[in-house]
């Protein structure tokens, strides 16, 4: 027995068959239950528990049809919806497919109603409201005529209106005049009445992405060990890898799917830079993959099936061997950036790119090797002086000049202090006020004009309070700095000299 | 005692393992890149290379030398350098700088930055990016001293690099040496930088103190005081300056303009 908190009262939110024969029903309070059944038990139920396991369930049944969904929004718990569109064969037929996938699931211990229907709400209506069934096309109407009300889906408030006006099955509802039910119940109630019949396209959203590419082969015997995960997988990149070349395609995503045998699935995706068909690849990313995962990987109590599954697939054609061709390597650059992205992180492998602005934090961006394009270039001047190292965070530095807007004289940086014998500088850059949040206003309003003796004051114009941009508050100074020993350093002054504050010094980076 | 021949033949393993004992890094090592005598001697690709400094705030001194190495080995069948980084330390030794790199002279294009968790992937990445046939160097920023990067690490360094053609060069930063398979230790200092045209009172190109503490270059020399070019390394000895007149900037100049309406100038 499982309750609920709903509006401040503990309502049951599911029971057992026995509570249900001893006259409980689903929605009624918890102390009235207890009163009826003093000796049932009763808990909390876990809402996302409840999610997370169905979810589980819904991954772990893509090992029966790729295209699986949890319809969560009818009913207390979620549904489990299976797009078995040609898929069936493989069980040997509908029928023998439906006993299947009940068996493996009552053989865990769960009460389970399942039916294969024409359309999602009828299958939903039967699994709920008859008994387990496979039903077919052409009685799909005389089924569902003979089912009640509620298993179209509905609002309680939907069922107990139609209950009032005497429709308790569907035959009745269907043939009355639909303006009326809908001005009265809704559009949904007619929606899902379509959708049952199969007069209206329901679709389902499936958990994982639909895969059109992919191997996979089941095991008789659950296997546990990540070298043999490995190898399987390397297995199937060969037939995939064939496939592909057959088509002319390569792929950029390479996901793995691992069933467990206690209906877990574990994921395991890499990318490659450029598509990419090689087994001996595909296989190594994997296996890097997987070592960066060495505590977590958990094969349960074994896995019994592995599907290795290809996305973004795009055009690659046959590659020559010339016997002139120089091998510039771009090839092998691509794979060891690959081979490092999938141990190492895709964040871990980076280029730069330039980005065409003065700001010298912004100008250089780094960006994962694995989408790094050759955009046009930006690069900035080369006329320009900059650090070979900048530190991501300016460092604040106490800096001694001999006249204000003067070469700095001496400066302490963690600690340390130098003497700076010879400078350059200073190269102004100043912020760039189109990215500030504030707004520049270019024109300041005009003052009211004093009222005319006999006019009325008009009111003045309604500006919006903005705050003037502040130029000068994050204009800097950049000074390249050489000490005695021959350190470079760049530094920066914010802010310019006032009287009333004196700007801050800051080290940006180092030079060679 | 023996035979004469047998004489003969010990003297000559003598004299083998002597030449080895002697310079044991070049006994795998390939020869120079550059020994035309004018320039600085730079060595080939495939070898495990140390760059020690003193101190961490002297990294950009020493990436800068490093790099300048890294661009000589660059070829168009092998078009890259890696450099590695302990993610942790990027504050503290800062980030290879793009437009930075352009003003060095080295091309951003051609350095993948890694940025790695702890020593073992550190090792792992240098390990992966030198045997790829398209890098060039591999060069590893490591601002601590870990335990993991002892003899037998470099030796497998080493040995990885002599192979595949790929020279390794190791920063590192303190005055503690530890036993290493490195082929070439540098300690690198940086040195007051080249006076700029027209202004006295500006740093200029970079310049180096290197001392080569292990191995042994063609000239037998160990000391250097390098300058920077746009081509590359030139020696700027007391005992070489002859060899270079046209190379320095004039002192004897003009007097500076005012600061004030200055820009800075290419190096």
């Amino acid at each position: 027995m499982l309750y609920e908190r709903i509006k401040g009262g503990l309502r049951l939110a599911a029971m057992n068959p026995q509570a249900a024969q001893a006259g409980l029903r689903l929605g009624q309070n918890l102390a009235d239950a207890r009163a009826m059944l003093p000796e049932m038990t009763a808990r909390e139920i876990d809402r996302p528990l409840l999610t997370a396991a169905f979810a589980d369930f819904a991954d772990w049944h893509s090992n029966a049809s790729p295209l699986v969904a949890v319809l969560g929004d009818v009913s207390a718990f979620g549904d489990l919806v299976l797009d078995i569109t040609g898929v069936a064969h493989l069980f040997g037929g509908e029928h023998a497919m439906l006993r299947t996938l009940l068996a493996r699931l009552r053989a865990l211990g769960y009460s389970v109603a399942g039916a294969i229907a024409p359309t999602i709400g009828a299958a939903w209506a039967v699994s709920h409201f008859a008994r387990s069934q496979v039903v077919a096309d052409t009685d799909l109407a005389q089924v569902l005529d003979a089912l009640p009300v509620g298993a179209l889906r509905l609002t309680p408030e939907q069922i107990a209106g139609l209950t009032q006006m005497g429709l308790t099955t569907l035959a009745p509802l269907r043939p009355r005049e639909r303006k009326p039910l809908q001005a009265r119940f809704g559009l949904s109630l007619l929606t899902r009445l379509d959708q049952a019949y199969g007069m209206l396209e329901e679709r389902l959203t499936p958990r994982l992405p639909l895969a059109e590419r992919y191997a996979e082969r089941r095991f008789p015997d659950p296997i546990g060990l990540l070298d043999d995960v490995l190898m399987t997988t390397r297995d199937l990149a060969i037939q995939l890898g064939l496939r592909l070349e057959a088509e002319g395609l390569g792929a950029q995503a390479f996901h793995l799917f691992l069933y467990r045998v206690d209906h877990k699935v574990m994921t395991l995706s890499v990318n490659s830079a450029r598509p990419s068909r090689d087994p001996d690849h595909i296989a190594k990313l994997f296996s890097h993959r997987a070592e960066r995962l060495a505590g977590e990987y958990d094969a349960g109590f074994g896995i019994d099936m592995i599907r290795l599954a290809v996305s973004s697939v795009d055009k690659l054609d046959g590659t020559q061997l010339g016997a002139f061709a120089t091998p510039d390597g771009t090839d092998d650059l691509a794979q060891l950036q690959d081979r490092m992205s999938s141990r190492l992180g895709a964040m871990a492998v980076l280029r730069t790119q330039f980005v065409a602005t003065h700001i010298p934090e912004r100008a250089a961006r780094l960006v994962p090797a694995m989408v790094h394009a050759a955009g046009p270039k930006t690069e900035p001047g080369p006329d320009r002086v900059r650090p070979l190292r900048l530190l991501p965070v300016p460092e604040p530095i106490a800096i001694n000049a001999e006249v204000p807007d003067g070469l700095p004289a001496s400066m302490i940086w963690r600690r340390i202090s130098y003497r700076i014998t010879r400078a350059s500088g200073p190269e102004r850059l100043g912020a760039e006020w189109w990215r500030s949040g504030q707004r520049l206003q270019l024109v300041p309003p005009e003052p009211p004009r004093p009222a005319k003796p006999g006019e009325t004051p008009r009111p003045p114009p309604h500006v919006p309070r903005l705050e003037r941009f502040n130029p000068s508050a994050v204009t800097r100074d950049y000074y390249i700095a050489e000490d005695a020993m021959g350190r470079r350093f760049w530094i920066f002054r914010e802010g310019l000299y006032h009287p009333d504050a004196s700007p801050v010094w800051y080290l940006h980076g180092l030079f060679a | 005692m023996g035979t004469p021949d047998r004489q003969q033949r010990l003297a000559a393993l003598r004299d083998a393992i002597a030449d080895i004992e002697r310079k044991p890094a070049l006994a795998e090592a390939r020869p120079l890149l550059q020994a035309d005598g004018a320039g600085f001697p730079l060595p080939a690709g495939g070898l495990l290379q140390e760059v020690f400094t003193d101190e961490r705030r002297h990294a950009g001194a020493a990436l800068g030398f490093a790099l300048g190495q890294a661009r000589s080995l660059l070829t168009p069948s092998r078009p890259a350098v890696i450099y590695l980084q302990l993610a942790h330390e990027a504050q503290e030794m800062g980030l290879p700088y793009g437009p930075g790199l352009l003003s060095f002279g080295f091309d951003p294009a051609a350095l993948v930055l890694v940025r790695v968790a702890n020593m073992t992937e550190l090792l792992w990445a240098a390990e992966e990016a030198i045997a790829c046939r398209a890098v060039a160097a591999v060069v590893a920023d490591i601002a601590g001293q870990h335990k993991l990067l002892d003899f037998t690490a470099s030796r497998r360094l080493g040995l990885r690099s002599a192979s595949a053609g790929a020279s390794m060069l190791l920063l590192r930063y303190g005055t503690g040496r530890e036993a290493s398979a490195a082929h070439l230790r540098w300690r690198i200092t940086p040195a007051l930088s080249a006076t700029r045209r027209f202004d006295a009172l500006a740093p200029g190109a970079p310049r180096w103190q290197a001392q080569l503490e292990k191995g042994i270059l063609d000239n037998q020399q160990t000391h250097w005081l390098l300058g920077w070019t746009h081509h590359g390394f030139i020696i700027r000895d007391a005992a070489n300056r002859a060899l270079f007149p046209a190379a320095d900037a004039a002192l004897s100049g003009p007097v500076p303009a005012p600061l004030a309406h200055r820009r800075p100038a290419t190096a």
